[in-house]
């Protein structure tokens, strides 16, 4: 189990880990996630020791290692770029953290033997990482990771180089062997897919803070703000800047500029009314062209994909996203009524912050 | 449609033509010199100009060997090239690599003023150079004296001496060639991820450890494209030779071709020309090597 308490991290004057709480259970696969620059790689390095820590506590296992070399941590990392050495082959790259320990050849030989074998590169022992797929040296550089029988493996962005088609193939592959291995694995990505895909927990990071951590569901269904909410999903939440008014005791109503009004019944007297968001999920939003409808709007994009379509409609600056099942012969230009599936969409108030409800509307 | 395809290959074949053809001529250019001082090195009686030899005789170059010091010459130039290449070496690689991770402010201006060290031409510092050298060659060979006997001393300065000894001159001509060696490891080293040291720090290797079984077989495709740089270069240095050298026994082979051209009387054409061929061997064998190691270099370093 990896704990991380309030840890901070600074770059001069520039703070750029802002005091984080992560907790990863023992043979969880937990996915850091967020855009460039929120902090994840930074993270993960920290956690490996390859930046030092400024503040707060990193404890392995009940041990507190902030202060313990990379080595001595008992963690393995595999690289973005894998990081294999050119000049040795593949059974030379797996084996190396062994033979700078000076184990006997042979065990060695055996270790390797062992790793290559669940990572099925027993015929490529002899070559050159440059002789090797993409997939391979991806392979390579787990199998340089595993053969240390790491208590926690930490993966930077390991699919990036791949292309879509071997994306998805090492995705699973990457669950089958954590299923295998029962290893703890923490992995940063930027792919939102990726993560809702592998992680048993996700760790949304946003400016060098927690957004949300969370299984992904939780985090598809009930997201602590705004940024959460965009974030995790694709195609994205739409936003729509609504009014909130209490027209009397008990009842809320939104409104907004497209000539959408729901009445929401309230039970919790304590929100505040005013400027808020809407967050509605394109999948949440029923098309029709019968004018029945909360609001309507005129389509300005329409993608057919035969099992769905997705139409932005609205201003074509800022249209929203709406997927529809199966195919649609609605063409740019036509003008929809869209019905909000009012128990899956959220609220926000001005400054991002979910709205929780006590009640189903 | 069918024009079309047959005139393309003509239409290319008369422009590739052209460029082989000039071509030709600039190799052949460029190779006549080389082939002139073959022929020469192998006439028992070479002439100023360019004829086929009458005799082929290898005279020449025994007399090199027999009569003149020429093995000495060769031995003190590759000595003294070989040790100040050597020195680049060590030097660029570890500096190199300083000055490609480091993000200290000086990094750029520091980068450009080494570069003043080339971009001088070596007859301007001359002077000031010499004064520096004698003045340090002074104290050095009076120090040498107290622990020394005269003659001892002698034979020690000629191996450790500023002026006149090997040192002198081994660390002029690195200096020489260290500028563009850094540039050629620093930009070697840039493009070399910091990713291979993070995985040997993760897989437990010392410093030690990195540098032997990581840094050095990355790096060794830059290394040698720099010595054989400053190889190719400082092998053809002849001022600094002659400014700093006056033992004959000190001697680097251009300083006896050129004391050899400048025998009063006669001038020995087919023994000028020998000397000159073995002068130039070495520089073109290196440059044989250098070539695989510059394209591997130049070409975007290391992939992996």
């Amino acid at each position: 189990m990896i704990n991380l308490r309030n840890v901070r991290k600074f770059y001069g004057a520039l703070e750029v880990i802002k005091g984080v709480d992560i907790t990863v259970e023992d043979g969880e696969f937990a996915v850091f996630v967020g855009p460039s620059g929120c902090g994840k790689s930074t993270l993960l390095r920290m956690i490996a020791g390859l930046e030092g820590i400024d503040d707060g506590d990193l404890i392995l296992n009940g041990k507190r290692i902030n202060d313990v070399p990379p080595d001595k941590r008992g963690i393995a990392m595999v690289f973005q770029s894998y990081a294999l050495y050119p000049h040795m082959t593949v059974a030379e790259n797996i084996g190396f953290s062994l033979s700078l320990k000076k184990v006997p050849i042979a065990e060695i030989n055996r270790q390797v033997g062992e790793v290559a074998e669940i990572l099925q590169l027993t015929d490529y022992l002899d070559r050159r990482p440059a002789a090797l797929s993409g997939g391979q040296r991806q392979r390579v550089a787990i199998g340089r990771a595993i053969i240390k029988k790491p208590s926690l493996i930490l993966f930077d962005e390991p699919l990036s180089n791949l292309d879509s088609a071997l994306r998805v193939q090492m995705r699973a592959e990457l669950q089958r062997l954590h299923r295998e291995l029962k290893a703890t694995v923490v992995y940063v990505t930027h792919d939102q897919v990726e993560a809702m895909t592998m992680a048993d927990r996700i760790v949304v990071l946003n400016k060098g803070i927690v957004a949300q951590s969370g299984h992904p569901m939780d985090l598809y269904h009930s997201p602590d703000n705004e940024f959460v909410a965009t974030f995790i999903g694709s195609p994205k939440m739409n936003i729509l800047p609504v009014m909130l008014s209490r027209p009397e005791a008990g009842k809320l109503r939104l409104e907004n500029a497209m000539g959408l009004s729901i009445s929401l019944a309230d039970g919790d007297a304590s929100v505040a009314t005013g400027e808020a968001k809407l967050g509605i999920r394109p999948e949440h939003l029923k098309v029709s062209q019968d004018g029945q409808g909360d609001f309507s709007a005129e389509v300005v994009i329409v993608e057919r994909l035969g099992v769905e379509t997705y139409l932005a409609v609205g201003s074509p600056k800022d249209p929203i996203v709406v997927r529809a099942e199966g195919d649609l012969s609605i063409r740019p230009g036509d003008r929809v009524s869209l019905t909000v599936d009012l128990s899956a969409c959220h609220l926000f108030d001005s400054n991002g912050r979910v709205i929780r409800r006590p009640q189903t509307l | 449609m069918t024009d079309f395809v047959l005139a393309r290959p003509g239409k290319s074949r008369r422009p590739d033509l052209l460029a082989y053809a000039a071509l030709s001529l600039i190799s052949a250019f460029c190779a006549v010199p080389f082939f002139w001082v073959l022929l020469a090195s192998l006439d028992g009686n070479a002439q100023l100009f360019l004829s086929w030899p009458r005799e082929w005789t290898l005279n020449n170059y025994v007399r090199v060997f027999a009569e003149e010091d020429g093995a000495r010459w060769v031995f003190n130039s590759l000595f003294v090239v070989g040790s100040a290449t050597l020195l680049v070496m060590v030097l660029a690689g570890l500096g190199g690599y300083a000055l490609s991770r480091t993000r200290a402010w000086w990094k750029q201006p520091f980068l450009y003023a080494i570069l003043l060290i080339r971009v001088l031409p070596p007859t301007a510092l001359v002077v000031p150079l010499y004064k520096i050298l004698l003045t340090l060659n002074n104290i050095e060979g009076n120090l040498v004296r107290i622990f020394f006997g005269g003659d001892t001393a002698r034979a020690i300065m000629r191996w450790i001496g500023f002026i006149d000894g090997y040192l002198g001159l081994i660390l002029v001509l690195a200096t020489m060639q260290l500028p563009l060696a850094l540039w050629i490891m620093k930009t070697f080293f840039d493009g070399l991820p910091r990713d291979y040291e993070e995985a040997a720090v993760m897989d437990g290797a010392t410093m030690l450890q990195r540098i032997r079984r990581v840094l050095i077989p990355l790096a060794l495709p830059g290394l040698a494209a720099a010595g054989l740089f400053a190889f190719i270069s400082a092998w053809g240095d002849f001022l600094l030779p002659l400014i700093l050298l006056s033992s004959p026994e000190l001697q680097t082979l251009p300083l006896g071709l050129f004391r050899a051209f400048l025998r009063v009387n006669t001038i020995d054409y087919g023994f000028l020309a020998a000397l000159a061929f073995i002068y130039l061997m070495p520089a073109v064998i290196a440059f044989g090597f250098a070539r695989r190691f510059l394209v591997q270099t130049f070409s975007g370093g290391v992939k992996g």
